[in-house]
This record gives structure tokens, C-alpha cells and sequence, in this order.
């Protein structure tokens, strides 16, 4: 057999074996309830929005309900999965709440078929990932497919990040094969979590000027659109809401240096503080696509844009590197152990027990096990205990971040490279002659 | 020297942004109603820290807190209203009607609807000395409300060896605390003032006191003026608090700053030599 394909298939039957045991269940119960009102034909943005309002009527202050706020394409990768598992278990709820601060209920056994359906879609992007990088090298998809990290945030946490990781590098690899309608279509499915975003004026920079080749890009990348424009017609004010009033007032916060902000108990001025971030983040990657948006190879160019954003953005999620991990791995100047950061901090910021509530639920022993610990975590946590590592790991990892970034950014200096990049000029030369 | 420049800007910028918990909590956060969380409330005056819970969670209807003079940072539970427990009408506070929350500055109103109701339960602290929890409703309501701590030592002199049952105490519009707070080990003393007279007094033993209070009445407002202090000789020692994280942030972040410069300086000494016996 094949190597990458034992590489494919091992990596495979690590992630199948955990997939049903464990969950973040605020995370996966979205995509659970998701499918469910997308099986059933109602409008999943409705719901949150509706839930939203209530929140924000009983407590006065501009809070939302965490549901589904994302690109209406992701849900359409989950549902089939879903309707697979009605077909066998029916339609009945087999998941009940689990949006914070409420723990779920499980129905057993088919809540562990439920999750491990669910996971399907996440599985069969990381897998694809492993696959596309094994062909390009096979040491870093080794790496991909056994790092702690990503396996952890894609069957353990079952957090979808491996589907932004495959499409967008996907797009980087249709972009430098110059096939720019598929760059324009995988690059518009990367954005189901919209992070992506800050990469489309790259995309259109770079080929500013070559206008038959902008526009195959833009006809790729507006077939993504139509779910969203087919939103915007049926529910404008839920979708508007959902997507981009919640993203554009959420309070910042997470692996980055913005996380004293949870030490700050007040919502309206921690909003209001989020926009400095915003702020920075546009100038910030405004000032990356200016500079060194043609001068820098595709893949750094790429890199660059989403360190910058990760570097200033107000929200820097657990599972936000996932996504950039492949192309970190390609890249020769970035250092891929940047993984451990938000790896450690999964574990400063969630008790580990909660990732394993399906097993924990499933008897009464484990289940008393769960409170128990729960109250000594939450003994150290109201302490203020956590919050110190918290915000050290943060400002660490923000730190990481700077130095890959200045790696990309950084003249070239040594003798060798700069022979290699005078040889590499004289090629070029050559070559348009 | 462009990318240095943006090295310095952000650990300038690190720097500056972990002083913002210091700054909020010393000029912003003061004597103000603060919302956070999924709707919980707080307000921080010189004496008290009054604290309302989200409207997912019965318990700390308000939760009063004292803030002992010589460790301002500490803050020692003095009472603690429960929705879980208190009725109006046979209904429960917590399940059985929709709440919504608004704020003036000063006061806290929280508006309890449902069965043809319609009650504003008002969280004020109008003076440094007490802390004001009013109940209006449209009309006269039968009310009992619970109000909990671990542990009341006395309630208007009666203490858990004259009382070891629950007991009901004789009519008063005011009620005389002195309390052992078991989390911390302080002592002190306290006073809830009704503004009208209650229908029934009761002490429920718990341990070494009480941790229960409820009082009934009938009518369409109440007002619970709620004051306290610990003993003079029974400050607390001062130890690691959570609130004392604003003044370690700034350190933490500091530290890191200053240990990425180093390694980074190493790091790029390290890389010039070897680059240098690259050339030779």
C-alpha cells in the first residue's frame, strides 16, 4: 500500500476511535440543534436571533445567545450527516441544552452515534488535509495527522476549524496553480467560519490589473454567496443580526492578549474597548496587504495577512490555528510548534472532564465524579487562580505570534539567501527574455 | 528598523492594555450599576459590593457584601435575598414569572411579571451606611421572602442554643444580626429595617446558627434597608483575592514582554554569528 495512503488511513482510524466519547457541548450542541432545524425546514438564524432578544430583554445589556453565527454554507455540510443518523435513530432528541451555563441531557446509546455522525464532516477534512499535504510533504503531514492539538480540536472538542484548514488550502493551492475560479470557490467555503475574511482583499490585490483572472476569482468565490444572499432575502434583520451585529459587538478575548478583559466585569465598556482591537486589527492588516501583499510569496503573503489579524484581532479562539496549521506547516520561516499555546490554554480555560460528558453521563458514579470535580474547579477558578497562567499563555502565544509574523516580514539578510535570491532573479530575468 | 518598530509598538501596546482592569476597577467601576456575564449585575460603593445574579440563576436576589475597612478587596456576604425560595402569591420569584432588568445609575429595578402581576423588586445604595432592596407591585401581594447566610450567630438576640428548631420570632420591623462568616472566619454584626411590619418572623437553625431568615407579609411594598460591619477586631488578613488580579496583570505582562526581548536579542545574536561564519 501506498504510504500516504497508510499515513490517510492511520490518522483516520485515530480520530474514528474518539470521535463518539467526547464533545464540547455548548459547540457541538449548535451544530446538533442546527441540523435539526434545517432537517425540520425552519431558519436557524430566526432561532438564535429569537433567542438573542430574549436574553437581551431580560437583561437589559447587549448580550447574545451563542448559537449558530455562522456562514449558512457550514450547516449543509453537517445536515446530510445528520438526516444518515435520523434514518437509523429517528428524529427524536438525543441531545437536549448544553448551551452554557446549562449542562445537556443525553439520550444513550444514541446521542454517541449522534456525535460521532456529527464529527463525520470534521474527520473527513482533516483527513484531506493529511492527504493534499502528504503530496507535498509528507514529514509535515505526518505532523498534521498526529499533532495532539488538531486531533484534540477536531474529535475531542468537535470544533469544525479542519474545514476552514482544507479549504483555504485548497485556495492557496488553485491560487498558485493560477486555477482561479476554484481558488475563488474553496477560498469562499473557508470563510463558514469568517475569520477568513481579512484574506479577500489580499486575493483581489494581488490580482489587481489582471482582470480576466480577478474576475474567474470573483465568479468562484460569488457561487459561495448564494446561500448568503438567499438569507439576506427570507430573514434580513435575523441574519443581520446574527451574523454580523453579534461578531461586530462581541467582547474580546482568548488566546491573545485581550483576555484580562474577562477580568474587567462590564459588558458595555468591554465592548466598547473591543473596537480598539477592531481597529488596530484593519489598520494592521491594511498596512500587511499594502506592503507586502505582491512582494511576498503567495503562501507567506497568506501567512502574514492572518498572523496580523490573529495578532490584533479581538477574538483568538482555541481552535483559530487549526485552520492556518497546513499552510504554517509548508511554510520553511514560520515555526509549526506554535500549537501548544492554545493547546495549553484549552486546559487553563475548560475543565478537562467537560470534553467528557458523553462518558461521564453514561453512569451515575461518573456522573457524581463530574460535580465533584466540578466544585474544586470552580473553587480555583473563582479564586482568581486560573486567571494569571490565562493571561499568561495569552500574551505568550500573542507574542509567538509577533515573532513568525517578523520571520515573514523580514528582509532578506544572509549571504546564502541573498545569492539564492539573486540567482532566483537572473532565472526569472532569464526566463521573461 | 520598520519591523523593530512594530516589536516596540506592540509591547507598548501589551503593556499599556494590561492597566485597563486597574484603570476600570479605580476610576469607572465605582458606585455604578455594572452588567456583565449573561446579565448579572454588580455594584461596588465605598462600604458594600451588591451583587445580582443573571436571570438564569435564583440564588444572590441581591447577594449584599462588606467590604471590611482595612482590606477593601475582601468582601465578607452579609445577606443573600433567594428567588429560588421566595414566593408572591404561592408563585415562586424565580420560576414562575419573566423577568426583565433595566438600570438608572444608582438603582437596579428588576421587574417580575406574570398571574396579573406586575412587581419591581428596586436595588439601591443610596448612602454609604445601608443598602436598599425594595419590593412595589401593582397591587397587595402576599409575600414570603428568604434571606440566607453561612451563618447567622444571632437574630434579635436569639441564638441557635435558646432556638435549636426552626422558631418563630416575635413581630419586629427590625431585625438585629451578629454572624460568623464560615468561608473567612469573620465575625461582625448587622441590621435589616422593614419599612412596613411583617406578618411572620422565622429563624431556621443550620450548624453552629441560623443561615436562614424568612419573613412574611401582606402588602403592595417593602422596603429591606440592609447595613453591616465586621468587628473591629476582626479584620480579615489579607490574602489572594480575586479581585487583586487588576494589580497583577500589569506585572505578568511585564515579565513576558521583557522575557520575549531577551530571547529574541539572543536568538538574533546567535543567528548574525552563525551568518557570519557562514560568510568566512
Amino acid at each position: 500500500m501506498e504510504r500516504r495512503i497508510r499515513l490517510v488511513l492511520a490518522a483516520l482510524a485515530v480520530r474514528l476511535a474518539i470521535a463518539p466519547f467526547f464533545m464540547h457541548s455548548g459547540d457541538l450542541g449548535t451544530i446538533y440543534e442546527s441540523s435539526r432545524i434545517v432537517l425540520s425546514g425552519g431558519n436557524v438564524y430566526n432561532f438564535v436571533y429569537q433567542q438573542t432578544l430574549l436574553m437581551q430583554h431580560a437583561s437589559g445589556l447587549p448580550v447574545f445567545f451563542e448559537g449558530y453565527a455562522y456562514h449558512p454554507l457550514l450547516i449543509y455540510l453537517f445536515v446530510p450527516f445528520y438526516w444518515l443518523f435520523t434514518l437509523v435513530a429517528g428524529p427524536s432528541l438525543v441531545i437536549i441544552g448544553g448551551h452554557a451555563p446549562s449542562l445537556p441531557v443525553l439520550i444513550y446509546p444514541w446521542a454517541l452515534l449522534a456525535i460521532f455522525m456529527l464529527k463525520i464532516p470534521i474527520v473527513i477534512a482533516d483527513v484531506a488535509v493529511v492527504y493534499v499535504l502528504a503530496r507535498l510533504d509528507f514529514r509535515k503531514a505526518e505532523i498534521y495527522a498526529f499533532c495532539p492539538y488538531v486531533i484534540f480540536i477536531s474529535v475531542v472538542w468537535g470544533m469544525f476549524d479542519a474545514i476552514v484548514a482544507i479549504f483555504l488550502l485548497l485556495s492557496y493551492l488553485t491560487f498558485s496553480k493560477q486555477s482561479y475560479f476554484l481558488a475563488g470557490l474553496t477560498y469562499g467555503v473557508s470563510l463558514v467560519k469568517l475569520y477568513t475574511a481579512v484574506l479577500a482583499p489580499l486575493y483581489v490585490y494581488r490580482l489587481l490589473g489582471r482582470w480576466k483572472e480577478l474576475g474567474e476569482f470573483l465568479l468562484g468565490f460569488s457561487f459561495t454567496l448564494i446561500p448568503v444572499a438567499y438569507y439576506f432575502i427570507v430573514s434580513p434583520s435575523a441574519f443581520w443580526n446574527v451574523v454580523v451585529v453579534f461578531q461586530g459587538l462581541r467582547v474580546m478575548g482568548g488566546v491573545n492578549l485581550y483576555n484580562f478583559i474577562w477580568n474587567v466585569p462590564d459588558v458595555i465598556f468591554d465592548v466598547l474597548l473591543s473596537t480598539v482591537a477592531s481597529a488596530a486589527t484593519i489598520i494592521g492588516v491594511a498596512y500587511v496587504i499594502l506592503k507586502y501583499g505582491r512582494r511576498l510569496p503567495l503562501l507567506e503573503a497568506v501567512l502574514a495577512v492572518m498572523l496580523m489579524s490573529f495578532l490584533f484581532g479581538k477574538i483568538m479562539n482555541e481552535q483559530f490555528l487549526v485552520a492556518i496549521f497546513p499552510l504554517i506547516l509548508l511554510c520553511k520561516k514560520c515555526d509549526y510548534r506554535l500549537w501548544a499555546a492554545p493547546f495549553i490554554f484549552i486546559f487553563l480555560r475548560s475543565a478537562f472532564y467537560y470534553f467528557a460528558i458523553p462518558i461521564l453521563w453514561a453512569s451515575p458514579y461518573f456522573y457524581d465524579l463530574y460535580f465533584q470535580a466540578d466544585i474544586v474547579w470552580r473553587q480555583i477558578q473563582t479564586a482568581g487562580y486560573l486567571m494569571v497562567p490565562v493571561y499568561a499563555t495569552g500574551i505568550a502565544f500573542s507574542l509567538l505570534i509577533l515573532w513568525n509574523l517578523l520571520q515573514l516580514l523580514k528582509p532578506i539578510r544572509s549571504w546564502e539567501d541573498i545569492s539564492l535570491s539573486r540567482t532566483f532573479s537572473r532565472v526569472v530575468r532569464t526566463r521573461r527574455k | 528598523m520598520k519591523l523593530r518598530r512594530l516589536t516596540t509598538f506592540f509591547v507598548l501596546y501589551v503593556v499599556a492594555l494590561s492597566f485597563i482592569p486597574l484603570i476600570h476597577q479605580t476610576f469607572i467601576a465605582q458606585s455604578r450599576w455594572l452588567g456583565y456575564g449573561l446579565g448579572a449585575y454588580a455594584f461596588q460603593s465605598p462600604s458594600y459590593f451588591v451583587l445580582f445574579n443573571d436571570p438564569y440563576d435564583g440564588s444572590s436576589k441581591p447577594n449584599i457584601h462588606i467590604n471590611p475597612s482595612l482590606v477593601p478587596n475582601e468582601r465578607i456576604s452579609l445577606i443573600e435575598f433567594s428567588d429560588w425560595t421566595s414566593y408572591v402569591n404561592g408563585y415562586n420569584l424565580f420560576n414562575d414569572f419573566n423577568v426583565s432588568i433595566g438600570t438608572s445609575p444608582k438603582a437596579l429595578d428588576v421587574t417580575y411579571t406574570g398571574h396579573g402581576l406586575v412587581i419591581h423588586k428596586f436595588v439601591e445604595v443610596p448612602t454609604r451606611d445601608y443598602v436598599s432592596v425594595k419590593i412595589v407591585a401593582n397591587k397587595e401581594i402576599a409575600v414570603h421572602i428568604e434571606m440566607w447566610k453561612w451563618v447567622f450567630t444571632s437574630v434579635n438576640g436569639v441564638n441557635v442554643t435558646t432556638a435549636p428548631k426552626p422558631t418563630v420570632l416575635p413581630i419586629s420591623q427590625n431585625l438585629d444580626l451578629t454572624f460568623l462568616d464560615q468561608s473567612s472566619g469573620v465575625t461582625g454584626s448587622g441590621s435589616v429595617k422593614m419599612s412596613r411590619v411583617p406578618s411572620q418572623i422565622e429563624v431556621w437553625p443550620f450548624e453552629n446558627g441560623f443561615n436562614r431568615i424568612t419573613v412574611d407579609y401582606v402588602n403592595s411594598e417593602m422596603e429591606f434597608a440592609v447595613s453591616g460591619s465586621v468587628g473591629s477586631n476582626q479584620q480579615p488578613f489579607p490574602t489572594w483575592n480575586y479581585t487583586d488580579l487588576p494589580y497583577v496583570l500589569p506585572i505578568v505582562a511585564i515579565a513576558a514582554v521583557c522575557l520575549y526581548l531577551l530571547l529574541v536579542e539572543k536568538h538574533g545574536k546567535k543567528n548574525k554569528a552563525r551568518s557570519r561564519r557562514s560568510r568566512s
